[in-house]
């Protein structure tokens, strides 16, 4: 197990750091001088020089990169350009509602996905099948900025029976905090959970055919044991491997989330860096979002692995 | 659907699936079947009744795009005095805060993402096709040609999308290479994973004996018989580029106004909600019968195609 993970761990870190070198260069080439932007349209050139100065612009660009990774490493990782705090303050805060967001998101869809994921991998009848697997197929489909606006137009505008945006007091006052935080999860867990649903149903189906189950039913074990102590046990690890690609992808999809509902959480900020211009928060949010990915990727694989030793011990 | 166990096989199908982009069907190579037989396949997987759906649906979405300029009653950027009418006989989906009629301006939203489907996602396919077949070609260049699938794949669809806008600026080019990246790896893998699979097939080891040039191999002998699983991502990954499209103009990194696009139209129907719903309904509808036409495209042709 061990060598799997040591076997693993370099090309993360080398995707990592290729990443990490792709953000970093390629913001560079962008045309706009942040200094000149940050100084004002009236600024003297002197005055620029001393911005450009003070935020390190003037040094080579390999001295720069290196100093950025090291103040991301020991977790100073500068100001912003534009919102004048500094960043790990701004990221810390946001990421927070961010999280929030996400586990919101995650409870839902895994109670909602493992629901219909189980029933459309038991029920036989045709018309709950076609029911079903048509919801999932939209669940998929439908883009999560249309499915976000649609229920603010029914539950926020029309019934007003919750609020269609902000984050309201959070978790400090959860009997009013869910209330904001009920449609924006809704709307991230929708795709996810229905991937899920379909993962768990075609596992299911497959574990069902095995002979062990029919081993099951042989010796007269009643349904309900056979379905959980047996079947869902055993068809439970393609539906982890794609939850951890799922959660790897959440960011994404909370940035669309996020400007829904006016969620102010590192999607939010990422698109407020980007418009502004500020490339040192921007290219911190990128690798954290790239950071995020990888490192639930890696643990996808790990699990994997400590679950199927076939996966461990390929090529070893 | 089939279920695989394997990682890299997983990631590839749910790359395809991201939030609530493409995704579902599952892609199978079919490689023991001949190119004529797979163009029956297609004619097969075109006629589910869930591929004709789809079908039907883009190209009656698309036609009127194609054709706005003939159908739209207005310019769609032309303001007019009366803002936020009632649909009408005048004004089908009724007016915008500036007058502007919106059965016009989501005519011309639809080109935007007709552009970028015929542009961006033919150009991911193909250097991705071309750099995921070279990647089976020596070990090196797979060691390489992978890692960089594996960077760009770091970047899940709209990541990619913010870190292009952060570098060229919001706007249709950043959409087009946005969508055209995101498909290079997802093409890529398929194509790597298809192409390996052929190459040891017995018929394929038969022409090399018979003293076929490499390049013949590949093309006659390989390619065509990869097509199918190719023609499958390519439906998924039109109903991703739509759904990146509108995705990219909603948060305001895609189409800038005032060129209408599905994506921005709902962006600004937000604020209007109680008084103009057909503001939202209309790009709504429109953008998801879209992503949900090519998935059912999709879905019809894997059937087709992919299943025996």
């Amino acid at each position: 197990m061990v060598r799997y993970v040591l076997r693993r761990l370099p090309s993360a870190i080398v995707v990592l750091l290729i990443a990490s070198v792709v953000i970093f260069f390629i913001l560079r080439l962008a045309p706009g001088d942040p200094a000149a932007s940050l100084a004002g349209p009236d600024a003297s050139e002197a005055t620029i020089q001393a911005i450009r100065h003070k935020l390190g612009l003037d040094e080579p660009l390999v001295t720069q990169y290196v100093i950025w990774l090291r103040g991301i490493v020991t977790g100073n990782p500068g100001d912003s350009y534009i919102l004048h705090a500094p960043i790990a303050q701004l990221v810390g805060e946001s990421l927070l509602n961010t999280v929030e967001l996400a586990l919101g998101a995650l409870v839902l869809a895994l109670l909602g996905g493992s629901l219909i994921g189980y029933l459309l991998g038991v029920v036989r009848a045709r018309w709950a099948q076609t029911l079903l697997s048509g919801l999932t197929s939209l669940g998929i489909a439908v883009p999560t900025y249309v499915s976000g606006v649609l229920l603010i137009l029914v539950f926020g505008v029309t019934w007003r029976v919750l609020p269609p945006g902000g984050i309201g007091p959070g978790f400090s006052d959860f009997a009013l905090g869910w209330q904001y935080l009920l449609m924006p999860a809704i709307v991230l867990s929708l795709p996810t959970g229905a991937t899920i649903a379909r993962f768990l149903a075609s596992s299911m189906r497959q574990t069902l055919d095995q002979d062990f189950i029919q081993t099951g039913i042989a010796k007269g074990l009643r349904r309900r044991r056979l379905m959980l102590g047996h079947v869902v046990p055993n068809s439970l690890p393609p539906v982890l491997t794609i939850l951890g690609i799922q959660i790897g992808q959440l960011l994404g999809g909370a940035i669309i989330v996020e400007t829904i509902f006016a969620w102010p959480g590192v999607g939010q900020l990422l698109l407020q860096a980007v418009t502004g211009r500020d490339y040192l928060l921007t290219q911190d949010l990128l690798l954290i979002a790239v950071l995020v990915f990888i490192v639930v990727q890696l643990v996808t694989d790990i699990i994997d692995a400590a679950l199927d030793p076939r996966i461990r011990l390929e090529r070893a | 659907m089939t279920i695989r166990t394997s990682p890299e096989e997983l990631a590839l199908q749910s790359a395809t699936a991201t939030p609530s982009g493409a995704g579902g069907a599952s892609i199978a190579p079919s490689p023991s079947r001949g190119s004529r037989a797979g163009r029956s396949g297609l004619l097969r997987g075109l006629r589910t009744p869930s591929a004709l759906i789809g079908l039907s649906l883009v190209v009656v979405i698309y036609a009127a795009g194609l054709l706005a300029p003939l159908i739209a009653p207005y310019a769609p950027n032309a303001q007019g005095p009366d803002a936020f009418l009632a649909p009408s006989a005048a004004h089908w989906f009724g007016t915008d805060e500036y007058g502007r009629d919106l059965f016009s301006r989501v005519l011309f939203g639809i080109r935007q993402d007709l552009i970028v489907s015929v542009v961006a996602v033919p150009i991911g396919a193909i250097v991705g096709t071309v750099l995921g077949t070279l990647s089976t070609i020596s070990k090196w260049l797979e060691s390489v040609i992978q890692r960089i699938f594996d960077v760009s794949l770091a970047f899940t669809s709209l990541v990619m999308g913010v870190t292009i806008a952060a570098i060229i600026g919001p706007g249709l080019p950043a959409v087009l290479i946005t969508v055209s990246l995101i498909n290079v790896p997802l093409f890529g893998r398929l194509a790597h994973n298809v192409v390996r699979g052929l190459r040891s097939r017995d018929y394929v080891t038969a022409a090399r004996i018979v003293g076929a040039p490499p390049m013949r191999v590949l093309f006659r002998h390989i390619l065509p018989n990869a097509l199918d699983s190719l023609i499958v991502q390519a439906a998924l990954s039109l109903s991703l580029a739509v759904f990146i499209e509108g995705a990219m103009s909603f948060v305001g990194i895609g189409i800038r106004p005032p060129d209408p696009s599905l994506g921005s139209l709902l962006r600004n129907s937000i604020n209007f909600l109680s008084r103009a719903p057909m503001y939202a309904i209309a790009p709504m509808v429109v953008v998801t019968a879209l992503v949900l036409a090519f998935n059912m495209i999709g879905d019809g042709l894997n059937k087709g195609l992919l299943r025996r």
